[in-house]
């Protein structure tokens, strides 16, 4: 089918232009205003049964408004003569010569752009759309017209990774960022565009993904990506066991300093940067501290790119279950978002009140990153001993993060203004649920540990990645596990607010 | 007059937001996909000019069918939801 029309549309349109589209488009399929809005309410109707549904279609010639179902805009067609009719719902034009829907390039621009403008008269950011090749992409599919359809019980996409020496704690990073749901759409759209290529971890990644999906099932081995990260982040460098955790900030901090040359300063983001690590890992932080005496609250916000949730019990805070250690997820995000009492040999002075005074502090989360990252801290580091703690933490597979959120959580008296919606952030379907796709896990001592991954693969499709095995399991593994980092994914992705995603 | 909750629901936008809302929870789900595959292999045994009132009548109840309850049951409560919250406001 060609987007050029028909003969027919095409003699319309030399005749009378767009506008009569542009017109019924905006009016009565997009609404592109409020008044249009309300136009569309009390006079989209069949003019001849009232219907409001039933495929509603608008004469293309004159003012009539015809339901398909029933045979009332054919009716008209037939009758007046006037064969081309607008579909109300979406927009596309009915030829009744033709006998059939047909696209126009022009009419489909026009349609577009009132979609856009409709959106964002709803504050809804950007309405869904399908994706379409640019004329570049065009060109390669056509000249590479092998496809892979990917069925239900594909394992493409895994592959085992050497170890090198110790080298678990980078295999299983890699392989809960090669199993990032955003990520490995970002990378396999192609979207990274290169600088200085040589010296890249992005480009090293990007080669990375190529290789997993090659359909090639071999394990690989990461010497490359070991060694970029060992000139780039000295720290870490050397042979020996490291940990987990910190190769993961680490190869973050890493992968945004070479995404782009000149990061764009974004509002939206807290670490006002708009490179893919900052978009799918970065969310921001909340603390308010209230001052005791006059309640007076500061409040500031800092970006974060994971969680670091302690284990062992409280001490200081009060209310009625403050006492054992947490023994969930859940009640671990719940003791991190709690207000907590300063204590009266922490005075702070109240920028309210310019007094010295006790204070608490909660911290509450302002805004969600697409990928939440929990740090369960096992390991305690003294100056007395090093130890483990193995004690077992139930996570969910369906996390809902509302409850954590600063306008829910934090019972200050700042909850005025500054926390209402605005325009696109947490309207009528702000929707913070997360579904659990990777958790790497450390097995055994502190000494003689080892680190295996678990990921998630399709929808719900479960594996263990055991440096160059990997291996099928079950849910019910992986939730029994006693995990040390935990990936969550948003399942519902807004549209339009983060442009490059 | 029967139309009035529609009309409403039309009128403040909410009718738009529910439908974007239909269509991402589609998206997200995999039905749109799925449609597409089946959509594209009638075109493919039909020839390319299959009208669309055939295609429409050969697809409707299976694309229906694979819709996912939990899909329909969130749409029904925010519906309801929403004509509520008229109700509410009509009220007072
Ligand atoms: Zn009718
Ligand atoms: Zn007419
Ligand atoms: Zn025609
Ligand atoms: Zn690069
Ligand atoms: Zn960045
Ligand atoms: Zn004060």
């Amino acid at each position: 089918m060609s987007d050029h029309g028909c003969i027919h549309l095409n003699n319309f349109k030399a005749a009378k232009g767009i506008q009569p589209y542009k017109v019924i488009h905006s009016y009565f399929v997009t609404s592109t205003s409020t008044e249009a809005r309300v136009r569309k309410a009390v006079s989209c109707l069949c003019h001849t049964c009232k219907t409001y549904k039933d495929r509603l279609h608008s004469c293309l010639h004159c003012i009539f408004f015809g339901c398909y179902s029933k045979g009332h805009i054919q009716e008209h067609a037939k009758t007046k003569k006037h064969f081309l009719a607008v579909d109300l719902c979406y927009g596309n034009i009915l030829c009744f010569q033709c006998g059939d829907y047909v696209y126009d390039r022009e009419l489909t621009a026009v349609a577009k752009s009132q979609w856009s403008q409709s959106a964002r008269s709803l504050s809804l950011g950007e309405f869904y759309r399908a994706w379409e090749p640019t004329q570049v992409e065009a060109d390669l599919l056509r000249k590479n017209p092998r496809r892979r359809r990917i069925v239900e019980n594909s394992t493409i996409g895994l592959r085992g990774l050497i170890n090198l020496g110790s080298t678990c704690f980078m295999n299983c990073i890699v392989q809960a960022l090669i199993h990032t749901p955003l990520l490995r759409d970002y990378f396999l759209a192609d979207r990274h565009h290169c600088p200085q290529p040589s010296r890249c971890l992005v480009c090293e990644v990007s080669h990375l993904f190529q290789e997993f999906y090659s359909g090639n099932k071999a394990p690989l081995t990461l010497h490359k990506l070991l060694h970029l990260i060992w000139t780039h982040a000295r720290h870490l460098a050397g042979y020996e066991q490291q940990d987990a955790h910190e190769f993961f900030i680490a190869t973050l901090d890493v992968l945004h300093r070479h995404c782009e040359a000149a990061p764009i300063l974004v509002k939206d983001n807290p670490h006002h940067c708009n490179c893919i690590i900052d978009q799918i890992f970065t969310g921001g932080l909340q603390s308010d501290v209230v001052c005791q005496a006059c309640n007076g609250v500061s409040t500031t916000i800092d970006p974060f790119w994971d969680i670091s949730l302690d284990l062992g019990p409280t001490a200081g805070a009060s209310g009625p279950d403050s006492s054992g250690p947490p023994t969930s997820l859940l009640d671990c995000l719940e003791r991190f978002t709690r207000a907590e009492h300063l204590g009266s040999s922490a005075k702070i002075k109240c920028s309210n009140c310019q007094t010295y005074q006790e204070s608490t502090k909660q911290l509450t989360m302002k805004q969600l990153p697409i990928v939440a990252s929990f740090h369960l801290k096992r390991f305690e580091h003294s100056s007395i001993q090093d130890k483990k703690i193995s004690t077992f933490i139930a996570f969910p597979e369906q996390l809902d993060m509302t409850p954590f959120m600063s306008h829910k959580r934090n019972g200050n008296n700042n909850t005025t203004i500054d926390s209402f919606p605005k325009n696109g952030e947490d309207t009528a379907f702000g929707d913070n649920r997360y579904s659990l796709f990777a958790v790497i896990n450390h097995e055994g001592s502190l000494e003689t540990g080892h680190y295996t991954a678990f990921i998630r693969q399709q929808r719900d499709q479960w594996f263990k990645c055991d440096d160059h095995l990997i291996t099928r399991a079950k849910l019910k593994d992986v939730l029994t596990s006693e995990g040390y980092l935990l990936f969550y994914h948003k399942q519902i992705l807004e549209y339009g607010k983060n442009s490059k995603v | 007059m029967k139309s009035a909750p529609h009309q409403r629901l039309v009128m403040v936008g909410d009718r738009d937001a529910l439908k974007e809302l239909l269509r991402l929870r589609l998206v997200e789900c995999g039905w749109r996909d799925q449609v597409k595959i089946i959509c594209k292999d009638l075109i493919k045994e039909n020839g390319q000019d299959i009208a669309y009132d055939t295609l429409l009548s050969t697809v409707t109840s299976r694309a229906r069918s694979l819709v996912p309850d939990s899909v329909k049951k969130e749409l029904l409560q925010k519906i309801k939801n929403h004509l509520m919250a008229q109700e509410e406001s009509l009220k007072s």
